[in-house]
């Protein structure tokens, strides 16, 4: 079966732990499943992918993934598209120039360089810990307190609730990828703001501050920042000369006359700015983002495989399935209420015949010796005799019968034809059967075992046979 | 996969035979480890042969054949011998004929259901109730299944207290290659395998898929046990990291809600564990048990509870934090607006002012109204449990449920009683057992998950335990 399914993503993530709650599928339903994508078996995740892909017309609402994707990504295009516009805007307010003051470039290389900077060292702390201490540098990030924000509203509540049931570790991961898109974003509109700004202003850059740091040792202090493009870009890497014109003190809010006279080398600044905010605030943070879309890719992939009902259905995928079950089902025995209107607790002590169901003459000899019970006539039936032997005696029976059987053998069709020929015979007026317990027991017969005789003999529905139950 | 077609016939087949009420469905329910075969006192409970085959992936590895007692047994001999004398390697044919010709006779409907999978190849074992003595009516039965010609073996089942088994012995060895004594109601696991040992014996040819059968079931038993020490961590997990939370009205919760917040918390645990009971006879393959159980009670372990309150879903540290940061935000636009020369100063005191702000107005906030919904929530969590005892009650309950359940025979009609704490708790978890797990206890009481090696060391602990009480 030809399959786009490649890798997991959230909605197959969302999907199956949506659709295991629902449906499991039997162990024979799943083996079945298996074996038909035969090739994907040895790649669990995809043979689950598949599995959930063909059962999700199962759901009995719309998939979570669904919606959580709607919103997620209106969210997130929203808040992308508003750190863009931030970057952009912080970039026009850190460029402005006044006309009075020249633009300080430390001003813009600290949230070109610096904070970016201190902001991916905290990413990579957070990437690196885990738990609470991860949770504790995440709240650093601007976008903490904005997806914090954004949940207090009624739209995002299912983003939410689905949100929070993801692995503590994949939040940290779905949340530090997106800080560094958000974050590339903002440093995109930081250039773009610096483009604009370029093209369409003149803008006189400086570089201003209370320390006492020669032009000299902050010319070094740039030609070590610049280093990453120190060959590829050399002219965007200021020289002494224009480090030192550049120098601006703000005393008395005039401008030095020598960088009037120079105005038109000052904004040779701007590609130093470009490339700071080219290699610092955009490549590592592009080298960021992709490092934590790998992360959070193998986090997925990690807790996908985790997900409640994951380990059961992957088991059943691998196992051979086994039954035992009988498929057919079973015809139910109609089981006849027992009552006690053909029973008799006192034997008689003297019968007509007395016959012994599958005993010996000895067996019955002993047996009436034991109960003290006389009989004129003694018969043997049953056991290895033919039939037609039995109906011979049964012929031969008249009025008082008592007929031993053993308890613990249940009635047969074989014993109840027997029975059936005495009852029909006119000359028999009495049948006493008599369910005796083993030798070892002195006769005395298991209760359980007499009342399956009693149920029997109540079946047949007549008024001529009793059960002993002495 | 073959199909169906090519595994017709080709796989051994037993039909298990016998005078009515001698255990057969017992004995076919427990060797099939099916409890959904209808036993019955009263003769005839099985009206019909029911075949339960043993399928791997759709194909039969063995079929066993529950069938209705002899009825008229001595009617069906008395037959065959009315027939013109046959040598005994025809003998199965007049058996045959009698089939066909009875095959409509109501009176012989269940010799029928017995004799067919026996004619259609099915190896004989006839089951006989050894507690009780000998009698020769047997023979009659036993000389019919000598004239169907195929192998045999008997079982003595001991259904009572009394042992007749040297008079059995003696008499079915005239009929039967091989005599065996199995009580599906106490046998274990390993007297079902060595039953399967001694059918492979019956024919040269079923050896091998009897073999793979043994293997195979080998290898489900195995896979059962892994699958109940799966169940019993889960729940481990879940019920002793579990956090129950409910919302209370006040500042302080009242004692009403304190004990719903605790009934609550007892019943989630309770149906944790009911969950858990149930999908461990699940893998068992018992659907139809009956307990008489004793209820885990919580009421001596001691339940802590703590309150919190937020804002906007904000705990009062997140929301000082919060406000630190707006006000730092706000003061960094100031900052901005002023290209920088106020040198952050306004987003230092932005900082400060909000975070102290939302330090000093959390009461405030909690209590305020917008259109009539109050901003802030307070909760009361119960949980994780804190009492060290508190893992081993229910794990030793978890234990003990699931051996009597893996052990229980598939023949089993009867409810099942569980017994107190008290009776397994210290025999179950020693104190060598105990310091293991506890590693796993102290992470779960903090909140934390443990790690993979550490629950893999806990399963192994747990899973030993468990084989021991199997093998008791």
């Amino acid at each position: 079966m030809h399959t786009t399914i490649k890798k997991v993503t959230i909605k197959s993530y969302l999907d199956f732990a949506q659709l295991i709650k629902e449906y499991q599928g039997s162990h024979e339903e799943n083996r079945v499943f298996a074996l038909k994508h035969k090739g994907a078996l040895e790649n669990p995740s995809k043979l689950v992918m598949l599995w959930t892909k063909t059962n999700l017309f199962r759901l009995r609402e719309t998939a979570d993934s669904e919606n959580f994707l709607h919103h997620f990504s209106s969210v997130s295009n929203l808040i992308g598209f508003l750190f863009l516009l931030m970057g952009f805007f912080a970039g026009i307010g850190l460029l402005s120039y006044s006309g009075h003051a020249p633009v300080n470039i430390i001003y813009y290389l600290l949230f070109a360089m610096m904070i970016p900077l201190l902001s991916m060292l905290i990413t990579i702390f957070s990437m690196i810990s885990g738990g609470e201490v991860s949770n504790f540098f995440n709240l650093f990030f601007s976008l903490h307190w904005v997806e914090k924000f954004v949940n207090l509203f009624a739209f995002n509540s299912k983003i939410k609730t689905l949100n929070s049931s993801f692995p503590q570790t994949l939040k940290k991961w779905i949340f530090i990828h997106r800080l560094q898109l958000f974050s590339l974003l903002f440093s995109v509109g930081l250039l773009l703001s610096l483009l604009v700004m370029v093209v369409s202003k003149d803008i006189a850059f400086s570089w201003s501050t209370t320390l006492n740091v020669t032009p000299m040792a902050f010319h070094e202090l740039l030609s070590w920042v610049a280093k990453p493009w120190e060959f590829l870009v050399p002219s965007a890497i200021p020289s002494v000369e224009l480090v030192e014109m550049s120098q601006y003190f703000r005393l008395g809010e005039t401008l030095n006359k020598e960088m009037v006279q120079n105005a038109d080398k000052l904004g040779a600044w701007w590609q130093f700015l470009a490339m700071v905010t080219l290699i610092y605030a955009i490549f590592l943070r592009a080298i960021l983002w992709l490092v934590s879309r790998y992360a959070y890719q193998k986090q997925l992939e990690k807790d996908f495989l985790e997900i409640e009902g994951m380990e059961m259905l992957i088991r059943e995928f691998q196992t051979p399935y086994v039954s035992t079950e009988a498929p057919k089902v079973e015809q139910h025995l109609d089981i006849v209420e027992e009552t006690d209107a053909q029973v008799k607790q006192n034997r008689r002590r003297a019968f007509n015949n007395i016959v012994g169901w599958n005993f010996s003459a000895d067996e019955i000899a002993l047996v009436n010796d034991s109960k003290e019970i006389k009989g004129v006539h003694i018969d043997i039936v049953g056991g290895s005799h033919t039939f037609s032997k039995d109906q011979e005696i049964a012929r031969q029976i008249s009025r008082t019968v008592l007929l031993y059987v053993k308890s613990w053998e249940p009635p047969t069709m074989d014993f109840v034809d027997f029975l059936e020929l005495l009852i029909e015979s006119k000359k028999v007026d009495e049948i006493h059967v008599y369910p005796l317990g083993t030798v070892g027991r002195y006769y005395a017969s298991d209760a359980k075992e007499v009342a399956v005789w009693k149920r029997k003999i109540q079946g047949l529905k007549s008024k001529k046979v009793w059960v002993i139950d002495a | 996969m073959r199909n169906n077609k090519e595994n017709v016939n080709d796989y051994p087949k037993f039909a298990v035979v016998g005078h009515p009420n001698k255990g057969k469905s017992s004995i076919v329910s427990s060797l099939a480890l099916d409890d959904s075969v209808q036993i019955g006192d009263t003769p005839g409970t099985t009206q019909i042969k029911r075949g339960f085959p043993l399928k791997v992936d759709g194909k039969i590895i063995y079929e066993l054949f529950d069938t209705p007692g002899f009825q008229r047994a001595r009617r069906v001999l008395a037959w065959l011998n009315e027939q013109d004398a046959v040598s005994a390697d025809k003998r199965s044919d007049v058996v045959r004929e009698f089939v066909a010709t009875h095959r409509h006779d109501d009176k012989f409907r269940d010799e029928i259901e017995l004799l067919e999978p026996i004619l259609d190849g099915a190896g004989i074992i006839y089951v006989v109730d050894a507690s009780k003595p000998y009698g020769p009516e047997y023979e009659v039965e036993m000389e019919i299944l000598r004239w169907c010609g195929q192998p045999s073996m008997a079982i003595l089942n001991l259904i009572g207290d009394e042992d007749y088994r040297d008079q059995w012995k003696s008499a079915l060895g005239h009929y039967f290659r091989m005599v065996r004594t199995f009580n599906p109601i106490e046998a274990t696991f390993r007297d079902h395998m060595d039953l399967l040992e001694s059918m492979a014996q019956l024919k040269e040819e079923w050896t091998k898929e009897i073999k793979v059968a043994i293997t195979i079931l080998d290898e489900l038993h195995q896979q059962k046990v892994e699958q109940t020490i799966d169940a019993i961590v889960d729940n481990m997990i879940k019920t002793l990291s579990l956090v129950y939370k409910q919302e209370i009205k006040g500042e302080k919760a009242t004692s009403k809600e304190e004990e719903d917040a605790k009934q609550g918390y007892r019943q989630q645990i309770m149906e944790y564990e009911k969950a858990q009971e149930k999908a461990i006879e699940f893998i068992w393959n018992h659907r139809s048990i009956e307990k008489i159980e004793n209820v885990l009670v919580l009421d001596e372990v001691g339940l802590f509870s703590k309150e919190s309150a937020s804002i906007f879903g904000l705990s009062q540290n997140e929301l000082i934090l919060t406000g630190a940061s707006a006000g730092a935000i706000t003061g960094a636009g100031v900052d901005l607006m002023l290209a920088g020369h106020t040198l952050f100063i306004a987003s230092l005191v932005g900082g400060v002012v909000g975070g102290v702000g939302a330090m000093f107005g959390f009461n405030n906030l909690y209590s305020l109204e917008i259109l009539g919904q109050n901003l802030g929530k307070r909760e009361l969590s119960i949980g994780p449990m804190k009492n060290l005892n508190f893992p081993y009650i229910l794990l030793g309950r978890a234990l003990y449920h699931a051996s009597v359940i893996a052990k229980r025979s598939h023949a089993l009609r009867e409810s099942i009683k569980l017994e107190d704490e008290e009776f397994y708790t210290e025999q179950i978890i020693n104190t060598e057992m105990r310091k293991k797990l506890e590693k796993v206890h102290i992470q779960l009481r903090k909140g934390e998950g443990p790690s993979n090696e550490l629950l893999d060391e806990y399963k192994k602990v747990i899973s030993r335990s468990f084989l021991g009480l199997l093998r008791e």
